[in-house]
């Protein structure tokens, strides 16, 4: 079925609260215009991109802050810009690519040039050919640079935002997030180690919510299971900050025995090991307990230290059916050798081939086509009960009740 | 390379596709050798020199693993899968065979349209251990930058 176009016209929010989550918002394209408009072009900090994807002055990427193309720049001066990815002059996509370097852009179809800080050089036929024809007198270059978006980078991830009153990405992100940010981007130079770029027929909210859905690990991913790497009875903790839009999770590795949590899980087989263990052979290699610490940072970024596998995950909305998933792997420059081969070796679980990562793609998709059956009925969200408080183990919804409280807020539902 | 050689590598490629595209995953192993490497790496990667795969096996315990993960651990929907192989080209290099040759990998969701899945290419390197050809390096780099949906089974 299709949702009705007016979502507040037809949709009224379930009266349990933020222990519900109506389907009609992963469906409705009333509700994804919305999103667009007050999410991801309002006063939030999107994830653009890793500060060692353009090392040097020149070099540029090309991302997507919502629905919007855009080029992340490395001027002369070494400060890193951003642009609307579009000519100033008649609006032709600029840059093709998913990275590249030079000292200007230039539009192919009327050699309109910018320099890396966005501004017009020149144009041809500016004063016209033998007298005939030409700009105006009055036409001015500087008034016709690139669209500049604002820019942070903070220790080698850079973040954008379209919106003027977004406040400071560190007030954004508030004390405890940030703590689990500056763990991973600590101020040690990356090294970047690869792509992965995937499409999902989801809407993104799930990827969010894949994320923050505690529970699931320890029964969605059998393999997980199987081979001792995450169990329900692991130490772990969730944290939000005010918002509660972003979250981190944090587990320790358990002990590989059968305890009354795994006897619960019906596809649990006992005694598996892996032919080859080099898979997940991980080792400590940040302070503290903490083998897995995953972030979600609102609205597009998933930040993950899953054992020696670190990675971020774009979200890009392509409405309320859809998005892409583009995944940047990366490891420490000053890191051994060896430490990068089971950086590689474990990405195996990662990713639309993934061993685990898989079972989320595909679920996000079983997920959204089960919703469509009945846009008017809501999801559960009582694990755990109906509270909003940090939590120190994993049986529980508790971020996704916050998530939900956050954003009605912002939606205005 | 001899015409016996190119009908010996015409069967061999046609035969991995149709143990995966059969789901006779148990079977893919036994083209490698032990150790070896098998990678499934966007073009993107692979131009730009970034190591990142998007499967890598490195042994037959890896191997092993993976074909036991898809097939009895991994939840994913119903599909069927069709390779398609061709321009397989090969020259003789000392004891080894390098290969190069082009797939496409079409996958059926139930009630969708086929789709390609990926697209692009084998770089191979075979060796012959006891008469039979096995690969002891299979790099897919496929052309498509981003993947619709899941690699569940390898390519
Ligand atoms: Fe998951």
């Amino acid at each position: 079925m299709t949702a009705p176009a007016d979502p507040l016209g037809g949709f009224v929010w379930p009266a349990e609260g933020d222990s519900r989550a109506p389907y009609w918002i992963y469906l409705d394209q009333g509700i994804y215009r919305r999103e667009i408009e007050r999410i991801f072009e309002g006063p939030t900090w999107s994830y653009a991109g890793l500060e060692c994807e353009l090392p040097n002055p020149g070099d540029w990427k090309r991302s997507t802050i919502g629905e919007k193309s855009v080029l992340i720049v490395r001027g002369k001066d070494g400060v890193v810009r951003g642009f609307l990815n579009k000519c100033a002059h008649r609006g032709v996509k600029l840059c093709e690519e998913h990275t590249g370097s030079g000292e200007e852009f230039m539009c192919p179809y009327h050699q309109w040039v910018y320099d890396l800080e966005g501004k017009l050089m020149g144009l041809p036929f500016r004063r016209g050919v033998k007298g005939k024809g030409g700009m105006p007198d009055d036409f001015d270059l500087s008034e016709h640079g690139l669209t500049p978006i604002r820019v942070h980078v903070r220790t080698g991830a850079i973040f954008a935002t379209l919106h003027a009153d977004t406040p400071d990405f560190e007030s954004y992100l508030g004390e405890t997030i940030l703590g689990f940010y500056d763990r991973i981007f600590s101020g040690r130079k990356l090294k970047l180690l690869g792509y992965q770029r995937q499409r999902l027929a989801a809407n993104w909210k799930l990827m969010l919510e894949n994320i923050k859905d505690t529970c699931h690990a320890s029964l969605l991913h059998v393999f997980f299971v199987t081979f001792g790497l995450f169990r329900v009875d692991n130490p772990s903790k969730v944290r939000m900050d005010e918002t509660g839009l972003h979250t981190g999770l944090v587990s320790e590795r358990g002990q590989q025995e059968l305890t009354d949590g795994t006897r619960q899980m019906a596809s649990f087989q006992q005694h598996l090991a892996l032919q080859d263990p080099r898979l997940l052979d991980t080792v400590r290699e940040f302070p503290g307990d903490a083998t897995v610490i995953m972030h979600t940072i609102w609205p597009n970024l998933i930040l993950q230290q899953q054992s020696n596998t670190l990675a971020t995950r774009q979200i890009v909305p392509r409405g309320p059916g859809e998005f892409d998933l583009h995944w940047t792997f990366f490891g420490y420059e000053d890191e051994p050798e060896e430490l990068t081969q089971r950086r590689l070796r474990q990405a195996n679980l990662m990713g639309p081939a993934g061993l685990v990562s898989m079972d989320d793609g595909e679920i996000m998709i079983r997920a959204q086509e089960g919703m469509a059956v009945d846009a008017r009925s809501a999801g559960v969200i009582e694990m755990g009960g109906r509270d909003y408080d940090n939590a120190d183990h994993m049986v529980t919804d508790v971020a996704l009740r916050a998530f939900y409280r956050g954003y009605r807020k912002v939606m205005g539902l | 390379m001899s015409g016996d050689l190119q009908r010996e590598l015409e069967d061999l490629f046609a035969h991995y596709a149709e143990v995966i595209d059969d789901g006779d995953l148990e079977r893919w192993p036994e083209f490698f050798t032990d150790p070896s490497l098998y990678r499934i790496v966007s073009k993107e990667n692979w131009d730009k020199k970034l190591p990142m795969s998007l499967m890598r096996c490195e042994s037959m315990g890896m191997l092993k693993d993976r074909a036991f993960a898809s097939q009895k651990l991994n939840v994913y929907g119903p599909r069927a899968w069709r390779h398609f192989v061709s321009q397989i080209r090969a020259r003789v290099e000392g004891d080894r065979i390098v290969a190069r040759s082009n797939f496409v990998l079409y996958e059926t969701l139930i009630e969708h349209q086929p789709q390609v899945l990926c697209l692009g290419r084998y770089l191979d390197v075979l060796v012959r251990q006891e008469g039979k050809l096995l690969f002891a390096e299979r790099i897919c780099v496929y052309d498509n930058a981003i993947i619709p949906g899941s690699i569940v089974l390898p390519v």
